[in-house]
C-alpha cells in the first residue's frame, strides 16, 4: 500500500454490474462514502467519518464501480500540494479518480501526470456529500487515462438529485451515444490568454493547437479583452464563499477541539485559530476581509463574473470550443503553497471555474521535450460529451502516431 | 421641550410548519434535546440545504394576511457571524431580496381613531440552536440543543410609524390575529413563537428628523412590549434633558425591575448571497393560488357579522378576531339560536369556561350542537339563565345530552301557576316587612322578594312568572 496516495483503502470491495462493471474508482477523502474516514486533509475534520454516501458515490456503485479507497488531498481540496488522486491512476491503483476541482485541481493534476482530467458543467453532478469549499465554483472532476471511462462515469453520475437543490432542470448530455452533442468543428483560442505565456511557450502551445487541428478542426483566433479579470473575480468570490463554507468548522460537533481554552467562547475562537493550514487560513482571511471590510469589491466581482460569462458565450458564437493552455512553465501547481502562487499556477483553469463551464485537459506530446505537455479545452454549458469525445480522439490519434 | 417617539418594530414569527426550513426534521424545538437533527441542520460537511415548500407557503400566507406584496423573485443570503448556536457560521436569511414588501395593518389609536401602520418588508430566515449554560458539579459547561436550528421563521419589519406604546401593542395584537387566522403561527410572545424587538428614538414634536435609535429586546408579552417602550421613551427624554447624547446600542428589557439595560454589543456581520439555495421564483398564478387559500379575514368577517347577524360592533369584532371562535358562533347560530343570544353566551360563558379548563374549542366536549340545545331550552323558557349556566358547566364533564342533564338535574323551570303561587305565598308570609316596604314605594324590595322565591324553588322557578305573580299579589 502506498501511503502517499491513499488515506484509506477498502480491501473487501467487489464489483457489481452496470456501465462501470469492473472499473476501480478512487475518491478523495472529502467525498462521503458511508463509514469511511473523511478528514478532507484538514485538522478541522480530525477523526471524522462519513455518515452517508455522497450521491456520486452511490451512483458509481449502482453502475458496478469498485470504490477502492480515498486518496490524500490538500486541505479542503484547495491546491495540489498533498494530492494523491492522479497518482492513484498513474500507479495503476485505480482506473478512475474522482477529485474536486475548485481552481482547476482535477485538470492540472491530470495535465501534470500525463492523463485526462475533466471538470463537468456546473450543476450537472450533484454536490451532495462533497465537503465543498467554494459552492458556486466547485465541481467533482474525473481523472483517467481513458476518455471513454470518464464518459461512462458521467453517464452514471450526472443528472438531477433531489438532495442538491442548486441543480437546474436540464437535459443530461448523451455521454454514451453523443445525443444532442454536435461535433466540435471550430476551435477558438484567446489572444489575451496566450499573452500570459513566454514567447517559446506560446509558440509551443499554438503549434500543439495546429497539430490538434489536423484531425479536421478549424482554428479561430478570438479576443476576450478582460481575460486577466478571471483571476481577481475567482479570488474575491472564491475566498468569500470559502470563508462562509469553512464557518462550519468550529470544534463544536466534530473534529479537532483546542484543549487550551478556559470557556466555551475561548474554545470556539482558539479552535478556529488552530485548525486551518498555511494555504487555507490566509485564503479564509482574504474572504473575511472582502466580506467584512470590502463588501463593495465582492459585489463588483459578482457583476464582473456575469460580464465574463457573457463574454465567453459570445466567443462560443465564433467557435464550438475554446482551447486554453494548462500548465505554465515556472509555475508548478504541486508546489503552490501561497494564495498568489496558487492563482499564478492555475491561471488558465480559472475561466471554466468562474463560468461553470465544462473543461478537459489531455496530454500532448510533440516529441519536443520543451513542447506543450497538455491542452485544455473549454466547452459551452452542457457541451461536456463533445469535449470528452474530442479529447479521447486526440489522445487516440497521438497514441497511433507514436 | 415636547418630544414625540418614533418606533419601528421587528417581529420574528416562528412558522408552525411540520418540518424545518431546509431539511425534513420535525419542527418541534421542545422535544428531547438534539432529537430532531440530521446532517443538514447539524450542518455536517457534505450536507446541502433543501428549501421547504411548506415554509414558503406558510410564509406567503402570512405576508398576504399583512397586506404585503409577494415578490416574484426572492433569495437567501448568509448572515455571517460566529457563535456556537450557529452550526455553519452564518444564518440563512433574506437580507437583500425579501419575500414580500409594502404591507400595512389598521389599528385604533389612543382616541379610537383609525390609523394605518406600514410594513416595510417580510423576509424568511432560519432559527438558530439553543445554548444552555449550566454547572456539572462545579465545572461550568455549555450545551447546544440543535432541535431549533433551522426552524422556519419570518421577520416582519415595520416602517417607523408607531408613536406610542399603545400603538405598538395594538399593532402586535392585530398582527397576531391576522397571522393566526391564516394558520401560519400561534404568535405567542409568552411561549416564544413570536419575538418583538422595538427600535426607539425620540425627536422634537413637529420635527421630521430621524434621530439615533436604540433597540430594545427581550419582552415576553404584549404588555411588557408596551411597558418597555414607555420606559425607553422616558429614559431617552431624561438623557437628553441631562445633556447626554443618545448612542446607537441594544438594550434588554428586565421584566422584574421594569427597566431596560444595555447589553454587550453583538458583532453584526455582512450578508453575502448564498450560493447553495437557489433563487426563489414564484409566478403570478402561484400568488393568486395562495391568495385564494386565504380565509375571510377578521375585518371583513366582523362587518358581515354586524350586517347579517345584527350584532353590535364590539361583539362582532370579538367573535371575528378568532377563527375557531367565529366558526363556533356561526355553527351555534345555524341551530336556530338567535345570533345575539349565541354571541353573548359564547363570549361571557363558553369562553371563560374553556379558559378555566384550559381547553381549546376543538378539544371541547361542548360541541356547537350541544351548546345550541341548551340555549334553545333557555329561549323557550324551559330553563332559566342560572340553570343554563349550570347545565353548560356539567356538559364539560359528561357525554349525556343536554336534555338528559336538564332532566336528571331537575333544572326544568317551575312555570305552573299553582306551584309558583304557593311559593310566593310562603315567601310573602315570611317577609311582611319587605312587603310593607314595597307597598310604601321602595321598588328594591321587589327584587329581594323575587330572590327569596327563587331560593325557595332551588333556583328552578321561572323568574318572569314569579315577578308577574308577586306584582299581582302586592297590587
Ligand atoms: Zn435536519
Amino acid at each position: 500500500m502506498d501511503s502517499g496516495i491513499f488515506v484509506y483503502r477498502e480491501e473487501a470491495a467487489a464489483s457489481g454490474t452496470g456501465l462501470l462493471k469492473g472499473r476501480t474508482v478512487s475518491v478523495q477523502a472529502g467525498l462521503s462514502v458511508a463509514g469511511w474516514p473523511a478528514e478532507a486533509g484538514s485538522l478541522a475534520l480530525r477523526g471524522f467519518k462519513a455518515i452517508e454516501d455522497a450521491t456520486v458515490a452511490r451512483r458509481l456503485r449502482e453502475q458496478g464501480a469498485v470504490l477502492v479507497g480515498s486518496t490524500r488531498m490538500s486541505e479542503l481540496g484547495l491546491g495540489l500540494r498533498d494530492d494523491g488522486a492522479a497518482r492513484a491512476v498513474t500507479a495503476g491503483l485505480a482506473d478512475i479518480a474522482m477529485m474536486t476541482d475548485l481552481v482547476g485541481e482535477a485538470r492540472l493534476a491530470a495535465a501534470d501526470a500525463g492523463i485526462i482530467g475533466y471538470r463537468p458543467s456546473y450543476g450537472l453532478v450533484s454536490r451532495y456529500g462533497l465537503f465543498g469549499l467554494i459552492p458556486s465554483m466547485e465541481a467533482i472532476g474525473v481523472l483517467s487515462r481513458s476518455a471513454a471511462d470518464i464518459a461512462a462515469v458521467m453517464a452514471a453520475v450526472a443528472g438531477r438529485d433531489e438532495k442538491d437543490f442548486s441543480m437546474p432542470e436540464e437535459p443530461v448530455p448523451g455521454f454514451l451515444d453523443g445525443a444532442g452533442q454536435p461535433r466540435i468543428r471550430t476551435l477558438g483560442w484567446i489572444r489575451e490568454s496566450v499573452a500570459f505565456l513566454e514567447r517559446q511557450e506560446r509558440q509551443a502551445f499554438l503549434l500543439a493547437l495546429e497539430g490538434l487541428a489536423k484531425a479536421g478542426l478549424t482554428l479561430v483566433e478570438t479576443s476576450l479583452e478582460e481575460f486577466e479579470l478571471f483571476r481577481a473575480v475567482h479570488q474575491v468570490i472564491g475566498s468569500v464563499e470559502a470563508s462562509s463554507a469553512a464557518g462550519k468548522y468550529d470544534g463544536v460537533r466534530f473534529g479537532y477541539r483546542s484543549p487550551a481554552a478556559k470557556n466555551w467562547n475561548e474554545m470556539y475562537l482558539k479552535t478556529r485559530g488552530e485548525i486551518f493550514g498555511p494555504l487555507v487560513k490566509p485564503y479564509l482571511f482574504q474572504g473575511a476581509y472582502y466580506q467584512f471590510m470590502k463588501y463593495g469589491a465582492f459585489e463588483k466581482a459578482c457583476r464582473l463574473r456575469s460580464h465574463l460569462i457573457r463574454e465567453l458565450q459570445r466567443l462560443f458564437g465564433q467557435a464550438d470550443a475554446l482551447a486554453l493552455p494548462a500548465l505554465r512553465a515556472g509555475f508548478d501547481p504541486r508546489e503552490a503553497g501561497s494564495v498568489s502562487a496558487l492563482y499564478d499556477a492555475f491561471l488558465f483553469t480559472l475561466p471554466a471555474s468562474v463560468a461553470g463551464l465544462p473543461a478537459v485537459c489531455f496530454p500532448w506530446d510533440d516529441g519536443d521535450p520543451a513542447g506543450c505537455r497538455a491542452i485544455q479545452l473549454v466547452g459551452p454549458r452542457l457541451g461536456d460529451a463533445g469535449l470528452l469525445a474530442l479529447a479521447g480522439q486526440a489522445v487516440t490519434n497521438k497514441t497511433k502516431e507514436s | 421641550m415636547q418630544y414625540e417617539a418614533i418606533v419601528g418594530l421587528e417581529i420574528h414569527v416562528e412558522l408552525n410548519c411540520l418540518t424545518k426550513m431546509f431539511c425534513d426534521c420535525p419542527n418541534r424545538p421542545g422535544d428531547e434535546p438534539n432529537r430532531n437533527t440530521c446532517p443538514v441542520c447539524l450542518w455536517l460537511p457534505g450536507a446541502l440545504p433543501r428549501f421547504s415548500r411548506e415554509a414558503l407557503e406558510k410564509a406567503a400566507l402570512a405576508c398576504l394576511a399583512l397586506n404585503c406584496e409577494i415578490q416574484k423573485r426572492s433569495a437567501f443570503d448568509q448572515k455571517v457571524y460566529y457563535y456556537p448556536d450557529l452550526p455553519k457560521g452564518y444564518q440563512l436569511s433574506q437580507a437583500h431580496h425579501p419575500l414580500a414588501r409594502g404591507g400595512w395593518l389598521d389599528i385604533a389609536d389612543e382616541k379610537g381613531a383609525p390609523k394605518r401602520l406600514r410594513i416595510r418588508h417580510i423576509h424568511m430566515e432560519e432559527d438558530v440552536a439553543k445554548l444552555i449554560h449550566e454547572l456539572e458539579g462545579r465545572t461550568p459547561v455549555s450545551l447546544v440543543d440543535f432541535n431549533r436550528a433551522g426552524a422556519p421563521l419570518i421577520e416582519i419589519v415595520t416602517e417607523p410609524d408607531v408613536r406610542s406604546p399603545h400603538e405598538a401593542m395594538e399593532f402586535i395584537r392585530n398582527l397576531r390575529t391576522q397571522i393566526r387566522y391564516v394558520g401560519s403561527s400561534e404568535c405567542s410572545m409568552e411561549t416564544g413563537t413570536m419575538r418583538v424587538d422595538a427600535n426607539i428614538s425620540i425627536r422634537e414634536q413637529g420635527s421630521s428628523a430621524m434621530n439615533t435609535k436604540v433597540e430594545v429586546k427581550n419582552m415576553n408579552s404584549i404588555r411588557h412590549l408596551g411597558d418597555a417602550i414607555a420606559y425607553e421613551i422616558e429614559r431617552q427624554k431624561a438623557s437628553l434633558a441631562s445633556g447626554e447624547a443618545i448612542v446607537l446600542h441594544t438594550r434588554l428589557w428586565d421584566p422584574e425591575k421594569g427597566v431596560t439595560l444595555p447589553m454587550r454589543g453583538k458583532f453584526e456581520g455582512p450578508c453575502v448571497p448564498d450560493p447553495s439555495v437557489p433563487e426563489i421564483v414564484v409566478t403570478g398564478e402561484w400568488i393568486a393560488r395562495m391568495r385564494a387559500l386565504l380565509p375571510e379575514m377578521p375585518a371583513l368577517k366582523a362587518a358581515r357579522f354586524q350586517r347579517d347577524y345584527d350584532l353590535p360592533r364590539e361583539l362582532a369584532s370579538s367573535l371575528a378576531g378568532d377563527r375557531e371562535l367565529s366558526d363556533y358562533f356561526e355553527a351555534v347560530s345555524r341551530e336556530s339560536v338567535p345570533p345575539r343570544t349565541a354571541a353573548h353566551w359564547i363570549l361571557t360563558q363558553y369562553l371563560p369556561a374553556l379558559k378555566e379548563r384550559q381547553l381549546s374549542i376543538a378539544a371541547s366536549p361542548v360541541t356547537p350542537g350541544r351548546f345550541a340545545d341548551v340555549l334553545r331550552r333557555l329561549e323557550a323558557d324551559e330553563i332559566n339563565a342560572a340553570s343554563a349556566r349550570e347545565v353548560l358547566a356539567r356538559l364539560f364533564d359528561t357525554d349525556e345530552s343536554p336534555d338528559a342533564v336538564i332532566e336528571r338535574g331537575g333544572f326544568r323551570q317551575v312555570s305552573d301557576a299553582a306551584s309558583l303561587e304557593s311559593l310566593v305565598e310562603q315567601v310573602l308570609g315570611a317577609h311582611p316587612t319587605a312587603m310593607g316596604d314595597y307597598r310604601s314605594g321602595q321598588a328594591k324590595a321587589l327584587g329581594f322578594l323575587i330572590g327569596q322565591v327563587m331560593q325557595a324553588s332551588s333556583g328552578k322557578a321561572n323568574p318572569k312568572r314569579v315577578r308577574e305573580i308577586l306584582l299581582s299579589k302586592l297590587a
